[in-house]
């Protein structure tokens, strides 16, 4: 791994890798997670990728990649934490594999830089056709996180465990906020990202890709002076008490997540013992929460936690009969309960250990594996790779996961659920 | 085993050798991984509810959804469940069922010949019995109500419904909360003996392997003896006209979301070939680089969650495009629109360049993940295809070939538009 300084506050993290048949190349912009900014910010990936000056026309500027053999270049719009991540992926065929020895990376780069650096423009802002059109795309997805109730289950415990924080803002901010953008403020955000975000490159493919990422110090200086602002995510506020809230909706099962604060959020030192304890509590199939509250007790189809490592906060996810719900949050708990007692065995413990280091050896199986991998090692002081971290999981103690079993504290549920007016709900008894 | 052969596919072999059960073996080594991926797979998918077997003259009719519940059992045994095995080496395990198969699978970084051996241990090991055949009925109920909430997975069913009149892929591949309610243990072995026979299955395994090692492994712990041959699936006559051409479900959607298929008849698996170039009349009719796309983008009709696929299994083949849309049966007509358009004007070569490159670029692309092969290498030897021969083909093809293609699909009088709208 090869971390280039290209210009203040902005690094190239580049991986030789000659396995793949692709190469891919992910520019960053990262920049504090603000209401105020969220929204004009969210709608550059979408803008930036459907033109460019040189290639003002959406559907030339598609068949110019589909003529590198099918390249594809993806924006999109993250939350790191309380960092918004607007990123822009190349992905495209290895130079080795073009039939007609086209050099596909240096002509891909280039269209990205182009895309990125040039954008196409009228009257000196962005063209009100492109703004309109992301506009509403962006309004549409807000809509469709809806539609994914297991999504948007998610999103909502995110905001009640998180209320009055940085966090609870969401990626694309509000309807409201994007429907009152002009040219003018979205413009002015992308002038604003190019002089004060960090900036992230990382390139995985032959020297070919490692060229081809190089030529983005030169775009990055011609923008004059940089003056980055850093990146920071506050440790999460809430558990004092529990926060509930229930919603009804027309569904035939409920979704109940609850949320966890802790102490520890990357790239604080605890934070494989965290790992290691999410894997044990319920991020795989002989987890505690998978073993009992699906599969011995049948309460949930399904049941899972996650550490969002990057805030510091823990979700369990599940899928729950409403009448089971109160039933299976109190078995959440228990289970909860007994790892911070220490109450499990070695085996349990070096089952969980295997399962994540496993699975830190996939990830660079693949350009995209290792690519998201990358992008999020970016954002740390010291990036490592997947081996690295996995060193770090096989040192965790069995003392380690019972104290970061004992950080957590619960801080909200949120009951998506049917509209049954017959049915009293289960989390509305427990309160 | 036997009948060992080899091939190249874009810098990489693929070993294929039959275990003397009849079970066929499918090896891609890639040099420099850290992990593997193997599937143990059968041609056993939820459209199978109809079958003959050998030497039987009659039919034999089962419940919808057995496929499914076999699935969910027979990860558990008697004494110990695959994923506590599984625990103890480390591998990452799943299994799916689709319309036409179920495979079992699993990743690792380490222990492969420990997961191997237990992957082929569990799936050739029934057990099944009336208390525990009960208590997945409830879990598989949940999964079928969860699905019933899943608008995406509405409007596909949906669809599916109008499209066909009896053909089996008109139900839900984990059947209904009535069908599963008829399945028992003696249901289960019945149809675990009929379609889990080494005929009938494949292993296919990718990564950092070597074949000779796992066609050894094969060889040591497939118990699988020879039997009289594969069950022969019976599907029920259909028309190519569909039931109804337009369906709509109203659900608490943000944005509606809606389906158009153009359904054809499926005599038999279609060929590498006609999958490649049906592959590229898509790219070129519907993708970002096309006209329509573009049309449809700029009157708002459709975002970047519009795509189309060709579904295409036993006993039936659609081409199907959808996504979210403000306005579906506008977004529909001009779909349809554009297919006329298409055929009266014809091709253009630089269109046509376009789409093929992409279906090359993408085809050789999947060669980079082992679990896309693996997956590939278990579709295509169902299909009775040859795993990597688009790559070829996606070079040969020409703008003919696919004008005859158009001709032949996407015929508007056999289309039906599914809407899930509040």
């Amino acid at each position: 791994m090869e971390q280039i300084t290209l210009c203040s506050g902005a690094q190239l993290l580049y991986l030789p890798d000659l396995r793949y048949k692709t190469a891919r190349i992910t520019v960053s912009f990262l920049t504090p997670l603000r209401e105020e900014t969220a929204s004009a910010n969210a709608m550059l990936p979408g803008i930036l990728t459907r033109a460019c000056a040189d290639c003002p026309d959406f559907t030339s500027l598609n068949r110019r990649l589909a003529m590198l053999y099918g390249a594809w270049v993806g924006g999109r719009v993250r939350k790191i934490g309380e960092t918004q991540a607007l990123t822009f992926t190349l992905s495209l065929l290895d130079d080795r594999y073009a039939p007609d020895g086209e050099k596909l990376a240096e002509k891909g780069a280039a269209l990205l830089r182009n895309m990125i650096f040039r954008p196409a423009l009228e009257n000196g802002v962005f063209r009100t056709e492109d703004l309109e059109q992301e506009r509403r795309q962006l309004c549409e997805e807000l809509d469709s996180e809806f539609n994914d109730k297991r999504i948007y289950a998610k999103k909502r415990a995110e905001e009640l465990l998180c209320r009055g924080e940085a966090y609870a803002c969401g990626r694309l901010g509000t309807k409201e906020q994007l429907t009152a953008l002009t040219p003018q403020d979205v413009f002015a955000a992308w002038k604003n990202l190019l002089h004060t975000a960090q900036i992230r490159i990382t390139a995985v493919g032959t020297e070919a890709v490692r060229v081809a990422a190089m030529g983005f110090a030169e775009e990055l200086q011609a923008v004059g002076v940089r003056e980055p602002a850093a990146c920071r995510t506050e440790l999460p506020r809430g558990g004092k008490t529990v926060c509930r809230s229930i919603e009804r909706s027309e569904l035939s099962q409920c979704k109940m997540v609850m949320g966890f604060c802790s102490t520890a959020a990357e790239p604080d030192e605890t934070v494989p013992a965290m790992r290691l304890f999410c894997a044990l509590f319920g991020g795989t199939p002989h987890s505690r929460l998978f073993l009992n509250v699906r599969e011995k007790l049948s309460l949930c189809y399904y049941c899972s936690a996650h550490f969002v490592r990057a805030k510091g906060i823990l979700l369990v996810e599940s899928g729950v009969e409403e009448q089971n719900a109160a039933r299976a949050e109190e078995e959440i708990l228990r289970q909860l309960r007994a790892l911070q007692n220490g109450d499990f065995t070695d085996e349990e413990l070096e089952n969980a250990r295997r399962s994540v280091c496993d699975s830190f050896r996939t990830v660079s199986d693949s350009p995209a594996g290792l690519d998201e991998w990358l992008q999020q090692q970016c954002m740390l002081p010291k990036p490592e790779l997947p081996e690295q971290t996995e060193q770090k999981i096989r040192s965790v103690t069995r003392e380690q996961i019972v104290a970061a079993a004992n950080a957590l504290r619960p801080g909200a549920v949120f009951l998506l659920a049917g509209t049954d007016p017959n049915r009293k709900g289960g989390a509305e008894d427990e309160e | 085993m036997k009948n060992k052969t080899q091939y190249a596919v874009c810098g990489d072999t693929v070993f294929a050798a039959e275990h003397e059960s009849g079970l066929r073996v499918f090896v891609c080594p890639k040099k420099g991984y850290s992990s593997a991926y193997a599937i143990f797979g059968t041609a056993y998918g939820s459209v199978h509810n109809c079958f003959r077997m050998p030497g039987e003259e009659q039919p034999a009719e089962v419940p919808a959804g057995i496929a499914h519940f076999l699935e969910h059992k027979l990860f558990e045994n008697e004494h110990e469940d695959a994923f506590a095995r599984y625990a103890r080496t480390g591998a990452s395990a799943n299994a799916y069922t689709s319309f036409d198969k179920t495979c079992y699978l699993f990743s690792c970084s380490q222990n492969f010949e420990a997961s191997l051996e237990i992957l082929l241990d569990f799936v050739q090991s029934p057990y099944f019995t009336a208390e525990t055949v009960q208590k997945e009925q409830g879990i598989i109920g949940q999964e079928i109500r969860m699905c019933l909430d899943d608008p995406e997975r509405r409007v596909v069913w949906n669809l599916l419904e109008a499209l066909y009149h009896r053909n089996p892929v008109r139900t839900d591949i984990a059947g209904t909360v009535e069908s599963i309610a008829k399945i028992d243990a003696g249901l289960l072995y019945r149809c675990y003996h009929a379609f889990y026979r080494p005929e009938n299955m494949v292993l296919c395994v990718a990564g950092n392997v070597e074949a000779e090692a796992v066609f050894a492994m094969a060889d040591r712990w497939i118990r699988f003896g020879r039997t009289d041959g594969k069950p022969e699936s019976v599907f029920p006559e259909e028309p190519r006209q569909v039931v109804k051409s337009r369906v709509e479900q109203h659900f608490p959607v943000a944005v509606p979301l809606f389906q158009l298929g153009f359904k054809e008849l499926a005599p038999s698996r279609a060929s590498s070939r006609s999958m490649v170039e049906t592959d590229i009349l898509l790219e070129l009719l519907a993708s970002e680089s096309s006209p329509l796309y573009r049309r449809l983008l700029d009157r708002g009709w459709i975002n970047s969650s519009f795509g189309c696929e060709y579904f295409e299994g036993p006993g039936y083949a659609a081409v199907l495009f959808g996504g979210e849309s403000r306005e579906p049966d506008r977004a529909a007509e001009e779909i349809k629109a554009e297919i006329v358009r298409l055929r009266r004007e014809g091709i253009d070569p630089e269109t046509f360049e376009c789409a093929r490159r992409t279906v090359y670029g993408r085809a050789v692309s999947a060669l980079g993940n082992a679990g896309a092969i693996a997956n590939q290498m278990t579709e295509a030897a169902f299909s009775g295809r040859r795993f990597g021969e688009e790559i070829e083909l996606a070079l040969q093809v020409t703008r003919e070939d696919v004008l005859r293609r158009l001709n032949e699909q996407l015929d508007e009088r056999f289309s039906a538009l599914s809407v899930v709208c509040r």
